[in-house]
């Protein structure tokens, strides 16, 4: 048996090993504070224009009075941000980072070096982001979707001084995101080499966990989506710095085509976020019901197919943008196909709380939500998948809600519960059940109350990115001036909450519990190591002899067998 | 069973070969995005053809030949680098960085040509007459330059594998720098027939 | 309080319909999946159930139940695909003989209405254009009303919520849709493309009324553009 060399001498200075880090949970934690960062860039931003929206014309705490073309600005870097720059840092670079290498039983990554390089990329795209806000005009405002020619051509905040120079909004803009896709890319092929040639001895494929198979699907999706949108997003750079004309059509160039590009890639980001987010779920579910992953291969099958069929839906995202009326009906199709391989995932999900025993630990509380949400998320997506009534719920507040309730349970949900899970074993303390108790009802209810409402403005026609309703009259009446009210209150109150979570984090990192190895008792090879773990996470490396999910097994006296546990399980 | 054979099988190909492929996936998708772009909007405007009387077969069959030679220099640098024969591995990669040089060179002569008849990124003075036509010449700045960048990038990694290699110290990089180098040059064969002998 | 805005269009009930019915196969399944989510959380609690019950759902007797319900599922999506489609052809591909063509523009930031000429040919130089924020668009009730979209400088999308139509306009291209009204009065026209800075104040006006007074609204474009028409008009 090699034992792992680096546990020997591992950094000890500051700077190496907090901030110029290599280490694989340095990095992850890095990621994870970054996002939170962003998280209050992004969610300040939302309290702007909830605010204005609900009381239009009136000056903000905090901010004060907001025109139509920062209005524009704050819900195009609201939308960019959230998925971008808190979604990804938080499900993939960040969870990747902290679990793949500790739960396949290595000790870092493949490419050590790379990885801190990409979060140092990724760090400098979240500035290039922030200061674009600072840059004379203001943030870019056309549309997080870049669609040109608004986003092409520089009058989308009316600073034609400033429009053609390169450190103006738009160019920023897009720099960002290009360089947030290059950190994420370098992250991607470090999660796979890392998946494939660094797994302990014993683990075959079909005794990975679920949440390191889904972080992969997930890159490998990501990588596959993301290069058109590359190469569409340099021609938009071109169009809007030098004036080239890929996408004028003046100059035989198709904004349409922009579109597609962008869409190919926008589907899959949102499994790219998903899947990760069931991962979480995945490991979360079993533990606390006692009882093996229902249908755990065939979870990963119908995931792999959902992956594939992620790059041929895009166009649902198009149905009225001028179209083929017939693609349309394919799209449509498809989207409606692909609900089905998530739905089996789900319903496994649920499947493995039949029969179990469970026990209502925080991150289990978590977990159950994202379900209950999420359920609404993606059944309200049937509506907007049939091509027919997206013609009518299309760019209105219908869309807003269905995102929202896929996203933000996603995004955070999946975040919060991977956090209250894995804490005690990245910082060796538990976090308080009370305060995460109170924090879970002030998330869960304030952000149904933000957004259930809305489905009901959406359906009566009103449409996303207007800064001051009360100018449609006809639309905008009662009872939809108080729903309004209703969800920004909902949204103040869901964002107020969070510093609950902030307070928690900092009160258990100073004063929490003490935990030890493996306080869930739980079967992954993570938990077999210290908490936290020491550099090089492993000694000697462990050698797997279990699938992940062994738990409650009638062979066994204990109700769980971690992986590396040598004894026999009989099976009949 | 297969998929476990098929991980052992993979488990044994070393992990910079493996970074080094998937990047490669990686950038072809994002200029397999930019051909596919390319020919939905040849298809729809044959007046190109037009436009690509332009482009100069010479310079690009010089460049092909170039680049197709320091494909056969890398080859032989990593067979050199395989027998542990240092100086004649370092011969062979400097010749390799030596072909990139040229290429850039060759097409720098090239883009002179070109601006110097007026066919630019923008082609203002296309634009008047010719609208259409001058996106094209966006294409074929986009295309090529976003390629010269790579090979730019390859020669660059190319060398400071050599600063390593020609002492001895990782000289398993030869391969990957090679690796990476080949794909500069099959993207070159994908775009030498699309702007250049397409007429 | 209902849900969606009054319905002025021959198509517009079959898509309020669709909702229903899509609601409906929804409804059944939250409940079902809010059943199956909720009933092992009360009975199976650890307090209750000590020791959990060891299956892996790899045998397919276990996993059957989640394959009824997926085809369930797939049967009632195909059901709904089935029953949309109809509207969809009927919206978006249908070619109606129009009994009255206008042509829509939208613009940074409003929309320009073009009337056929006295010619009553749309693209001719004797069309009426009305190129201002909030001006109305006339049409007459009860009739094939078939609208040419453009857009002039970005994206730009034409809503009508009482009509339940939405098209996005692109620069470069014209998309024709049709719609029938049935009720007369005054209804919004809307921008639902972000599209600059004033994009929340795109705000049009489509006025349906009867044939009547549509015609006597024509003529007194006819008149206000006389001066013009004269000159342009090669038929004068």
């Amino acid at each position: 048996m090699e034992t792992p060399h680096s546990t020997t001498h591992a950094p000890q200075g500051f700077w190496t090993k907090y901030l110029f880090s290599t280490d694989h949970k340095t990095i992850g934690i890095q990621y994870m504070i970054t996002g939170l960062f962003m998280a209050a860039v992004g969610g300040f931003l939302a309290y702007v224009f909830r605010y204005n929206l609900a009381f239009p014309g009136e000056s903000i705490p905090l901010f004060g009075q907001l025109d139509a073309m920062h209005y524009n600005a704050f819900v195009t870097n609201h939308g960019m941000i959230m998925v971008l720059f808190v979604g990804m840092p938080f499900l993939v670079s960040g969870l990747g980072n902290l679990l793949i290498p500790l739960m396949i039983g290595t000790d870092d990554m493949a490419f050590p070096t790379l990885n801190m390089m990409s979060f140092w990329i990724f760090l400098v795209s979240c500035l290039v982001m922030v200061a674009a806000f600072f840059v004379p005009g203001g943030a870019f405002g056309g549309g997080w979707t870049l669609y040109p020619p608004l986003s092409a051509s520089g009058y989308v905040n009316r600073n034609p001084a400033f429009w053609s120079t390169f450190f103006s909004a738009t160019p920023m803009f897009i720099l960002g995101v290009a360089l947030e896709f290059v950190s994420m890319l370098m992250g991607g092929i470090n999660f796979l080499v890392t998946t494939i040639n660094k797994r302990a001895e014993g683990m075959t494929p079909f005794k990975i966990p679920l949440i390191v198979w889904f972080l992969n699907i997930a890159t490998l999706d990501f990588m596959v989506s993301v290069g058109p949108l590359v190469a569409g997003a340099v021609m938009l750079l071109l169009d809007n710095v030098v004036g080239t004309g890929f996408y004028d059509p003046a100059r035989g160039g198709d904004p349409v085509l922009f579109q597609h590009l962008f869409w190919f890639f926008g589907h899959p980001e949102v499994y790219v976020l998903l899947l990760p987010a069931l991962g979480v779920m995945g490991e979360i579910i079993p533990v606390f019901s006692r009882k093996p992953l229902f249908a755990y291969r065939t979870i990963i099958y119908l995931s792999l197919i959902a992956a594939v069929l992620s790059v041929v839906v895009w166009a649902h995202h198009q149905f009225i943008a001028g179209i083929d009326p017939r693609m349309a009906t394919f799209f449509s199709i498809g989207t409606i196909i692909i609900s089905i391989p998530f739905a089996g995932v789900f319903l496994s999900f649920m499947a493995t709380l039949w029969g179990g025993s469970i026990r209502f630990t925080m991150p289990m509380i978590w977990a159950l939500g994202f379900i209950g949400l999420f359920l609404i998320g993606g059944l309200t997506g049937l509506y907007l998948g049939s091509s027919t009534f997206d013609i009518y719920a299309h760019d209105t507040y219908f869309v807003v809600a269905h995102f929202h309730y896929t996203m933000f349970p996603v995004v955070f949900f999946g975040f919060f519960s991977a956090v209250y899970f894995w804490f005690p074993k990245f910082t060796g303390k538990h976090l308080n059940h009370t305060l995460g108790m109170i924090h879970f009802w002030l998330t869960f209810i304030p952000f149904n109350v933000t957004f259930f409402v809305l489905f009901f403005n959406g359906l009566a026609g009103q449409h996303r990115r207007v800064n001051e309703y009360s100018s449609f009259s006809n639309i905008m009446k009662e009872p939809y001036i108080t729903f309004e009210k209703i969800s920004t209150i909902g949204a103040i109150v869901l964002m107020v909450s969070q510093f609950i979570f902030l307070y928690n984090l900092f009160i258990s990192l100073r004063k929490g519990r003490k935990a030890e190895k493996n306080p869930w008792d739980s079967n992954t090879l993570e938990w077999q190591a210290d908490s936290p773990p020491v550099h090089g996470n492993f000694n000697p490396y462990p050698v797997v002899y279990h699938g992940p999910y062994e738990y409650s097994h009638p062979s066994s006296e204990q109700d769980f067998v971690p992986q590396d546990n040598p004894i026999v399980l009989k099976t009949n | 069973m297969a998929e476990q054979t098929l991980s052992v099988s993979l488990k044994q190909v070393p992990q910079g070969r493996l970074g080094v492929w998937l990047l490669i996936v990686g950038e072809l998708i994002i200029f397999g995005s930019l051909v596919v772009c390319y020919l939905l909007y040849r298809l729809r405007f044959p007046s190109w053809v037009e436009q690509t009387q332009h482009t100069s077969t010479f310079y690009g069959g010089l460049n092909t030949f170039v680049l197709l030679t320091s494909s056969y220099t890398i080859v032989k640098a990593n067979d050199a680098a395989l027998k542990k024969d240092l100086a004649k591995m370092s011969r062979y990669m400097l010749t390799t960085i030596f072909c990139g040089l040229i290429f850039l060179a060759v097409k720098s002569t090239e883009y002179a040509h070109e601006i110097g008849a007026g066919f630019t990124l923008t082609s203002p003075g296309l634009q008047a007459t010719n609208p259409v036509g001058a996106t094209f010449w966006s294409f074929y700045y986009i295309m090529t330059g976003l390629h010269a960048t790579h090979v730019l990038a390859g020669m660059v990694t190319l060398f400071v594998v050599w600063l390593d290699a020609r002492k001895g110290r990782n000289i398993h990089r030869v391969e990957l720098g090679g690796l990476y180098w080949h794909m500069v040059d099959l993207i070159w064969i994908f775009l030498f027939p699309l702007l250049y002998i397409a007429k | 309080m209902t849900i969606f805005p009054e319905n002025i269009s021959t198509y517009g009930q079959e898509i309020d319909r669709l909702f229903y019915t899509i609601s409906a196969l929804v409804a059944v399944a939250f409940v079902i999946s809010l059943f199956v989510l909720l009933y092992p959380l009360f009975n199976n609690s650890a307090k209750r159930v000590k020791k959990a019950t060891y299956f892996t759902g790899a045998k397919r007797k276990h996993f059957r139940w989640i394959t009824f319900a997926l085809v369930a599922l797939a049967l009632s999506d195909f059901y709904f695909l089935y029953a949309e489609h109809g509207a969809w052809v009927t919206i978006e591909q249908t070619q109606v003989k129009p009994d009255f063509h206008v042509s829509i523009t939208g613009r940074q930031w409003n929309w320009a209405f073009t009337y056929p000429g006295l010619d009553g040919k749309l693209y001719t130089p004797d069309d009426i254009v009305i190129n201002e924020m909030n001006s109305e668009l006339h049409v007459p009730i009860n009739k094939n009303i078939v609208v040419d979209l453009w857009a002039k400088d970005v994206l730009h999308s034409f809503f009508v919520p009482n009509i339940r139509l939405k098209q996005d306009c692109v620069p470069g291209r014209m998309i024709q849709r049709w719609f029938k009204l049935t009720k007369t009065g005054t209804y919004d026209i809307a921008c639902a493309e972000l599209c600059g800075l004033l994009h929340g104040k795109m705000r049009n006006f489509l006025v349906v009324e009867s044939q009547e007074k549509f015609n006597g609204y024509i003529d007194s474009l006819y008149k206000k553009n006389a001066p013009a028409l004269t000159m342009t008009n090669p038929s004068n």
